[in-house]
């Protein structure tokens, strides 16, 4: 357990606390002391009373529903200038089972590759992630990835990629056709079952990866950006139809992300990092009804309150430029 | 200073060469045919080769012809190819003409043109201008095709011409495609230049290759051989040198026809 | 690689081909050329027709385009596996690259006597002529192909449960096929164009060696047909390859 401090000062920014049940309370408490005491130093409302709510440590929930342990993960790339970068430093994250994780952070603070660690597709320098206990070593079906580019094969068609897990695990081909045909109605697709890649527009080629993924269920879905690409409207209408999926099948989501609204919206956690090197630099609970709807959410204070205090925290980093 | 990868870099075309010609030499060797000689044998009969002053005033010659049909086609295909990239009307007009002549081997027209222009070095010349001209022209059409608009657009913006935009905008912009091209074109000319030889069997290179198969001098044919790949070699990596100098901003690329990466 | 020498103009296009036949029976007619020496279009045409139903010229076409096919198909068998074995593998990669780098500027045709005299004067040293031309633009694109396929279709597949092996077949291979079918498209007319040379300088059948015959009796009309066959069968195979490879690349945007 340990309490990481970010910023120039020991009492100028939040704190991030990792550990379990009661130690890890303690802290943040003290981490708030911390933040009042900025507060009234500065003048500013950094964080409201309210806030104890949120600021909790994430292992605080038992540890026996934990699905994903990162731990003391640390990634070091190595540049063409042959000087070792250091994208992730120390990271420790614990996710339970069934939880809707977002991964806040500004551009570069090693939010992909941490999901990537996850995914088994990098091994971290140093450290370890771990699912259901064990170590991850490489990539699995029980973690299914949907990324910004989507990546859908070009050569099959929308049923045919949506087809290709299910049949790479054992499915008989009638068998994998059905399900994948629901699948595909199920992200609002029927009709372009014979359509290629090419032919369909971003949002529907996102929902296509999306299926695809769904269809060999794997337990934690892995996304990275999945609807930066995309244009607002369609944005909010992927963000809906994934929550409804979401709260059907209560899938463990851990959720890469540049829009604070976003995260708010989907998760019940966010976890924000810091850059150079990547830290993880708070983490907050979002204590938010579900299921959630949109329209009622914008005007719920509470949200509003969410999103401008994350809002200002990023503006804080900013400020203060790249630690290191 | 060079790093122990890097030297091995450096090293690895070398290694592959005295590699490749230990392999002919255990295969000739094992094969134990008169009509293979071992690779140190071949490599002793180089020097007889170009000692011969005879021998060496033909490869001379071949090479003579091969610069001046290279350069010539160089010369009409670049204009020609940017023109085609930057006019619809140009390239409908040139695109089947040259779709119907671009799988006819150049060298075989060797007998036709000598029947019109006799066996000189005319003749031999022009076919190696007609081998080169085609991935010229091909490659340069692409890259002109593939210069960006708006690049055009702020040309005009600043008043040139559009002769002087296919000068100063273009032909730069389309340098890689067209380097490109000229390395694909510079292999050919090689490679037509010694079948037009063998097929005329007059004098130059692959003259003296067929000359020394008739009169089964076999290590001489495989000497010639030797000499004819090390040309090819030298020139490509000639040229890849000159080109990585002239289009330095360029992204480094795959580009197609000879080298990885 | 020539489909794109198309374009909708196609009357502009008819143009320069019927001024090249116009000039060449202009130079015929008004006795600039020696009908000996330029045999006018029509009769050279005419000509081609009458060759084409006969038995004993539609045998030198089957054994040029047995050679072809045989030497083209070992350099997509060995320019695609070994293409995607020096992608796949850092260690194959090491071997291959420095000798591909030696062997593909040289120019091939230097090797055929080598070849004649190993392989005899038959069907074998035409095959590994055409074969070892054809091959180096093949590997050269396939290698490129494989090595530039996006990570994360690699990724996408792996997560969904493929073994390492598999993924060369299910996704590198399919995914590099755009590039193989440009390689294999200037392989097919490199082979076009050394099958007739080697028939050409050494060969008793085949479109090359009717060529040759030709011109040792100063046949100018005879000449001129094997060659318009060849730039026929040219055409026809690459348009065949062209419709082949729209039907493979019907997924992949600009196909
Ligand atoms: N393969 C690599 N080689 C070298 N450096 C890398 C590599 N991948 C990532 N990096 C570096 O690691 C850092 C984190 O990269 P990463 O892609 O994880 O950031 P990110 O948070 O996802 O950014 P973005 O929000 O822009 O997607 C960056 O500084 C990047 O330059
Ligand atoms: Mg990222």
């Amino acid at each position: 357990m340990k309490a990481r401090q970010n910023g120039r000062g020991s009492n100028d920014a939040p704190h991030v606390c990792e550990g379990d049940g009661l130690s890890g309370r303690f802290l943040a408490k003290l981490v708030l002391l911390n933040v009042r005491a900025s507060e009234t130093r500065y003048g500013m409302t950094v964080v409201a009373a309210r806030s104890s709510e949120w600021m909790r440590p994430v292992t605080s929930q038992e540890p026996a529903s934990a699905i994903i342990e990162i731990d003391r993960v640390s990634q070091v790339f190595q540049t063409s200038a042959r000087k070792d970068h250091l994208a992730l430093s120390d990271i420790s994250l614990t996710i339970e089972e069934g939880a809707f994780v977002s991964i806040l952070g500004p551009s570069g603070c090693g939010k992909s590759t941490l999901l990537y660690i996850v995914g088994g597709f990098v091994s971290p320098t140093s450290g370890m992630a771990k699912i259901k206990g064990h170590a991850i070593t490489g990539p699995g079906p029980d973690r299914g990835p949907v990324f910004q580019e989507f990546a859908l094969f070009p050569w099959k068609t929308v049923l045919g990629n949506v087809m290709y897990g299910p049949r790479q695990q054992g499915v008989r081909a009638a068998e994998a056709e059905a399900q994948s045909r629901a699948l595909i109605e199920m992200v609002g697709l029927k009709g372009f079952e014979s359509f290629y890649p090419k032919e369909l527009s971003g949002g529907m080629k996102q929902r296509v990866a999306l299926a695809r993924t769904l269809a060999y269920h794997p337990e934690v879905l892995l996304m990275d950006e999945p609807f930066g690409a995309l244009d607002a409207h369609t944005r909010t209408r992927l963000q809906n139809d994934l929550l409804t999926i979401w709260e059907r099948d209560r899938k463990t989501v851990l959720f890469v992300t540049h829009s604070v609204d976003e995260a708010v919206f989907l998760s019940d956690k966010v976890v924000m990092m810091s850059k150079s090197p990547g830290r993880i630099r708070q983490v907050i609970d979002i204590d938010l009804p579900r299921p959630r709807r949109r329209n009622e959410l914008l005007l719920d204070p509470r949200y509003q309150k969410y999103v401008v205090d994350i809002e200002r925290m990023f503006d804080e980093s900013d400020e203060a430029g790249p630690v290191s | 200073m060079m790093t122990p990868a890097a030297l091995t870099k450096r090293a690895a075309p070398v290694l592959a060469c005295i590699g490749l010609l230990a392999v002919w030499q255990v295969a000739s060797l094992a094969l134990k045919n008169d009509s293979f000689p071992t690779a140190i044998e071949a490599v002793r009969a180089i020097p007889d080769i170009l000692g011969d002053k005879e021998s060496l005033l033909n490869i001379l010659a071949s090479l003579r012809r091969m610069a001046i049909g290279f350069g010539v086609a160089v010369l009409v295909s670049i204009p020609l190819g940017l023109l085609m990239g930057r006019s619809r009307s140009i390239a409908a007009f040139f695109n089947p003409l040259l779709m119907v002549i671009y799988p006819v081997p150049k060298a075989a027209l060797m007998p036709i043109i000598m029947l019109w222009l006799g066996v000189g070095d005319v003749t031999k010349t022009l076919v190696i201008f007609l081998g080169v001209s085609l991935p010229v022209i091909y490659h340069s059409f692409e890259g002109a095709k593939a210069v960006e608009e708006k690049m055009l657009w702020s040309g005009a913006a600043m008043g040139l011409s559009p002769a002087q935009r296919l000068v100063r905008i273009v032909l730069p912009a389309a340098l890689p495609e067209i380097l490109t091209g000229c390395r694909t074109g510079l292999v050919l000319a090689l490679i037509t230049m010694i079948t037009s030889e063998m097929i005329a069997r007059q004098s130059g290179a692959g003259n003296i290759l067929f000359n020394a198969l008739d009169m089964g001098q076999y290590d001489t044919v495989f000497a010639m051989i030797i000499i004819v790949g090390a040309m090819g070699i030298f020139l490509d990596a000639l040229f890849e040198r000159a080109r990585a100098r002239l289009v330095r901003w360029s992204e480094p690329q795959f580009d197609m026809p000879l080298s990885f990466s | 690689m020539m489909s794109r020498f198309f374009s909708p103009n196609v009357f502009l296009g008819i143009a320069p081909i019927v001024l090249v036949i116009a000039v060449w029976q202009g130079l015929v007619s008004f006795g600039f050329a020696p009908a000996v020496l330029l045999p006018p279009p029509g009769f050279v045409f005419g000509r081609l027709l009458q060759q084409l139903v006969t038995f004993a010229f539609q045998q030198e076409i089957a054994a040029t385009l047995i050679r072809l096919f045989a030497g083209f198909a070992i350099a997509v068998v060995l320019g695609v596996s070994i293409g995607i074995a020096a992608a796949a593998n850092p260690a194959i990669n090491a071997v291959v690259r420095p000798i591909v780098r030696v062997l593909a500027p040289l120019p091939k045709v230097a090797l055929y006597p080598a070849l004649l005299l190993l392989l005899g004067f038959g069907h074998g040293s035409k095959i590994t002529l055409v074969a070892a031309d054809a091959l180096f633009p093949i590997l050269l694109s396939t290698y490129y192909g494989a090595s530039t396929v996006e990570q994360k279709l690699i990724w996408s597949a792996m997560a969904a449960g493929t073994p390492r092996y598999e993924i060369l077949f299910k996704v590198v291979l399919p995914a590099a096929m755009p590039s193989i079918l440009t390689g294999c498209r200037i392989g097919l007319v490199i082979s076009c164009i050394v099958v007739f040379l080697a028939e050409m300088i050494t060969s008793t059948d085949g479109l090359g060696h009717a060529l040759v015959t030709a011109a040792r009796t100063f046949q100018a009309v005879d000449m001129f047909v094997p060659l318009i066959t060849i730039s026929l069968l040219g055409l026809i195979l690459n348009g065949l390859l062209g419709a082949l490879r729209s039907y493979l690349l019907r997924g992949f945007p600009e196909a």
